[in-house]
């Protein structure tokens, strides 16, 4: 009886960190992590050769390499340093960004790969037979009888599986866990706000692989084997399904999982009296569990303890500030490039509809471009949609990006923000040559867009979305996720006050904890610029902000946009409504089939023939 | 020389199997845009069913014939009971994957649970040898690759020459637009996925014949292979899928001749990431993106 208590403990504290790992990996961050068994399987076997004396022993019946005889907790240390290390390679060929199916059978593959090599090399870990005689950790110096070392090693996995139960709520309460959670719903959208989501999705692979190779050397510590019959493929499958079902994305529905499938569900039958065919049951409870793991899919697809997003306590009164003294520190440009306010009283620098000779002096004290567009080439879906575009945005404008449907004028956006690779030409911002710039560099000098189509995060509360475009955090590496608050507790509740400023300027204040995926399609693109705003931008970059909203938002966003060009932002945007362009742009840049036709104030194109054309011909 | 040519000519029975499942795998994923990975078992439980009959008759033509037809009607009730009723629930494409895992673990053990964990044995009589340059096959081989071949040409015609082939190929390219051109979307992937069952039941036929001993997870491994040969054709690419089988059967084999069998298939699965990798388009990616015939 004991000895089965004493069971079902390590595999439940053996499961339990092996979903936490998982979760990370899967749950937070979105890797279809199908190569997952492979990591634990490693650190099984790293433990199982470096806690074994030399393979010559026993009468040299298993091979194996090393063979050392290290204490148990150091070869566990080193299972998980070769977890974290072999993550690198696999997450490097995994994270990629390739589609979620194919990122699964990737990974896949690759653990199918590793089972052969085990398989064949015979002398890495003993073949197909697997390692056994795997020495009981402490047995040399912790005198037990069988059922109280049983207990003991009981005792010692829990022990193994609440550090790591404390290290993942340490990361649960960061900003990384919130970035990564951004990432999985929109990694576009993350990327655009600064993040570099290769290198946050590695945190996880490498984190999830340590974890869960720790998990296998405390399993083979225990049953003294380890074989690749142990980890076939439907392993994973079970810790995939016990997070569903325990609800993917927080550490206390991957640990509910771990408890009701694998142990409860799986380990459980084990006592149940064997009926009919040896292996029946066994084949009948794989069965259950794949149409488990589908009902849940089908009808509780958030698990049992669905994800929730984090609440922050308000440290105010609602409300806040009026934005127009948020905007004189956050958008009033870098010290050495003067406010234009200061230039030009009353108008912040633009043209205005005066005799053409005033709007030419006025455009020359405004200063140089901000960005500048040379001769840019871009194919998007095999068509050359940007075929020799030169532009440029001048700082402290609105300039409104026009033009007939598929004129490119989205993939030139895509290609300044570096979303799209151009095939030649060049873009200049703020003197920097960012052409090919990855987008997430681009968006870290201060180049933010907003997208044509909704792209808010989903399962992130209202509020999260607006800190995931607070950039300087902290707290998203994994040393500041485990420092605490200390490392960005400040800094993140000035961001939320921040936040909440801007939701009471936009009238969301009320909407702070809906879940992105129930907003209306007109507050989602709140969302987005109010996110976009929270990153402090130099530039912003809007691709029809206005599609969408609600007539009445829209004069609040027309107001907010030329109080923030007021006070220094320049603005580029692609807008339909012509009537909106006249009102809020101070310069146009009209496009045609991939090419720039017209420039200048909205009132100088439509004069031009050519502009004429192109919107009546289409 | 006498050994690559011996490999050559295993690689050509094997890429016709690789084939037959391939092009199943790709029609299936292009147009209806899941990756299903219980193809493997359905492959699996076609071939078993077909064994079972075959103990029953001897007959190698109802083997044929109740493989294709059990694969074809799996693959229409699992879309039909389960994959469809999702799609219009709103289920991610994540959702999807990990439910096509499940039912392929369902699938392998409603195998094992009736058949039981033993190797199972189907001997087809090998039937005459006939030599045919430095190669010489058996007759039940040949039939392997003539099947594939009809089944190719078969294909061919249908997607080239008949309005089903035509709205399959639209589907695939912009099922919304087809949609709004009046194809009915909904009855084309039923065929697609009743189609591409059948391929994969044959497939799992072939296999059968080809390697006479088998178990319930037989399929499963092989299937990686099969899905190496889809992609390295290029997704949603027919002919691409049968280049593909072409190669990956004879690398394969080849592979297993020189470097050993136990890494027979690490051939196929380094292919298969390296081309993800570097081109998830597929060799006749470019070709096709502006024939039409997906992207």
């Amino acid at each position: 009886m004991e000895f089965y208590i004493a069971t079902t403990l390590v595999f439940l504290a053996v499961d339990i960190m092996a979903c936490l790992a998982l979760n990370l990996q899967f749950g937070v961050s979105g890797i279809l992590n199908f190569g997952f068994i492979l990591f634990q399987a490693v650190g099984a076997y790293t433990v199982g050769v470096l806690t074994l004396g030399p393979d010559t022993g026993n009468g040299g019946f298993q091979h194996y390499v090393a063979g050392i005889h290290l204490p148990f907790v150091v070869a566990l240390l080193i299972a998980g340093l070769i977890g974290a290390l072999l993550a690198v390679p696999v997450g490097w060929i995994g994270v990629r960004r390739l589609r979620n199916d194919l990122q699964a059978v990737v990974l896949l593959v690759i653990s199918i790969i590793g089972t052969t090599v085990a398989v064949n090399q015979e002398g890495l870990v003993n073949g197909s037979v697997g390692l056994s005689l795997i020495p009981h950790p402490f047995s040399d110096f912790i005198h037990l009888s069988t059922v109280n070392y049983d207990l003991f090693y009981a005792a010692l996995a829990l022990a193994f599986c609440g550090a790591t139960y404390f290290f993942f709520y340490r990361m649960q309460r960061a900003p990384l866990w919130r970035t990564l959670r951004a990432i999985r719903d929109n990694e576009v959208a993350a990327e655009a706000l600064g993040r570099d989501v290769a290198q946050l999705r590695m945190i996880a692979m490498v984190v999830g692989g340590a974890v869960a190779a720790i998990s296998g050397g405390v399993l083979v510590g225990y049953i003294g084997i380890w074989a690749p019959s142990t980890w076939l493929y439907p392993e994973t499958i079970v810790y995939l399904g016990a997070i569903i079902i325990g609800g993917a994305g927080t550490n206390r529905g991957a640990a509910l999982g771990a408890l009701l499938l694998p142990v409860i569900f799986i380990q459980g039958t084990q006592f149940l009296p064997e009926i009919g065919r040896p292996g029946l049951i066994d084949a009948l409870d794989w069965v259950a569990t794949g149409l488990l793991i589908i009902a849940f899919v089908w009808l509780w697809p958030r698990g049992i303890l669905p994800e929730k997003p984090k609440r922050f306590p308000r440290l105010s009164t609602p409300g806040g500030l009026p934005i127009d003294e948020l905007a004189g520190p956050t958008y009033g440009g870098s010290p050495d490039r003067p406010r234009v306010d200061v230039l030009m009283p009353g108008n912040g620098g633009r043209p205005v509809a005066t005799p053409a000779s005033d709007e030419w002096i006025n455009r020359e004290r405004v200063a140089q471009a901000l960005l500048s567009v040379h001769d840019l080439h871009c194919e998007f879906g095999g068509v050359r949609a940007v075929d020799g575009v030169s532009c440029d945005v001048r700082a402290g404008w609105i300039t409104g990006l026009i033009g007939p449907n598929g004129a490119g004028k989205s993939t030139l956006i895509k290609a300044i923000c570096g979303e799209l690779k151009p095939l030649s030409g060049t873009v200049v911002f703020d003197g920097r040559n960012i052409t090919n710039w990855a987008p997430h560099r681009v968006a870290r000098l201060g180049v933010i867009r907003t997208f044509q189509i909704s792209s808010e995060f989903s399962r992130l509360s209202v509020l999260e979305n607006l800190l995931v475009g607070a950039v300087e955090i902290g707290g998203e590496s994994l040393v500041g996720s485990l420092f605490g608050r200390r490392a960005w507790g400040s800094a993140e509740a000035a961001a939320v006050e921040r936040a909440r400023q801007l939701l009471a300027e936009f009238r969301m204040a009320e909407m702070e904890s809906a879940i992105g995926a129930e907003l209306s399609g007109g507050q989602r693109r709140l969302v987005e610029i109010m996110r976009a705003l929270m990153s402090e931008p130099r530039f912003l970059v809007m691709d029809e902000p206005l599609a969408g909203v609600h007539k009445t938002m829209i004069g609040t966003i027309i107001g907010h946009l030329q109080r923030l060009r007021d006070a220094g932002l320049t603005i580029l945007m692609v807008e339909h409504e012509l009537a909106t362009v006249d009102e809020l742009c101070d310069s146009v840049v009209v496009m045609a089939q991939g090419a720039v036709i017209a420039t200048g104030t909205m009132a100088e194109v439509r004069r031009e023939q050519r502009v004429l054309d192109a919107y009546l011909i289409g | 020389m006498d050994l690559l040519i011996a490999s050559i000519g295993f690689g050509l029975i094997t890429a016709s199997i690789v084939a037959l499942g391939a092009v199943g795998f790709t029609l299936q994923f292009g147009i209806t845009n899941i990756f299903n990975l219980a193809y493997g078992e359905v492959m699996g439980a076609s071939a078993f069913v077909a064994y079972q009959v075959y103990e029953n008759t001897n007959n190698v033509l109802a083997l044929w014939v109740v493989g294709a037809v059990f694969g074809a009607l799996l693959s229409f009730t699992l879309n039909r009971v389960v994959i469809g009723p999702l799609i219009r629930k709103g289920t991610s494409p994540f959702g999807l994957v990990i439910v096509t895992l499940a039912l392929g673990l369902i699938l392998e053990n409603l195998v094992l649970a009736i058949g039981g964990a033993q190797y199972f044995t189907l001997v087809v009589p090998p039937g005459d040898s006939f030599v045919i340059g430095p190669m010489i096959f058996t007759l039940s081989q040949l039939s392997i690759i003539c099947a594939a071949v009809l089944v190719m040409l078969a294909l061919h015609v249908v997607l080239t020459q008949t309005q089903l082939g035509r709205a399959m190929r639209a589907t695939a390219t912009n099922a919304t637009l087809a949609r709004t051109c009046g194809i009915n979307v909904n009855h084309v992937k039923d065929i697609v996925w009743t189609l591409s069952g059948l391929l994969c039941g044959l497939a799992g036929v072939a296999l059968v014949i080809n390697i006479e001993t088998f178990q319930a997870s037989t399929a499963q491994v092989f299937v990686v292979v099969v899905i190496a040969g889809a992609i390295l054709g290029g997704i949603g690419q027919p002919y691409g899928a049968m280049l593909g089988a072409g190669i990956i059967g004879l690398v394969t084999e080849v592979s297993a001749a020189y470097i050993g069998s136990g890494y027979k298939d690490v051939a196929a699965f380094v292919i298969l990431v390296l081309v993800l990798l570097i081109r998830p388009q597929g060799i006749r990616g470019a070709i096709a993106a502006g024939r039409g015939l997906a992207s």
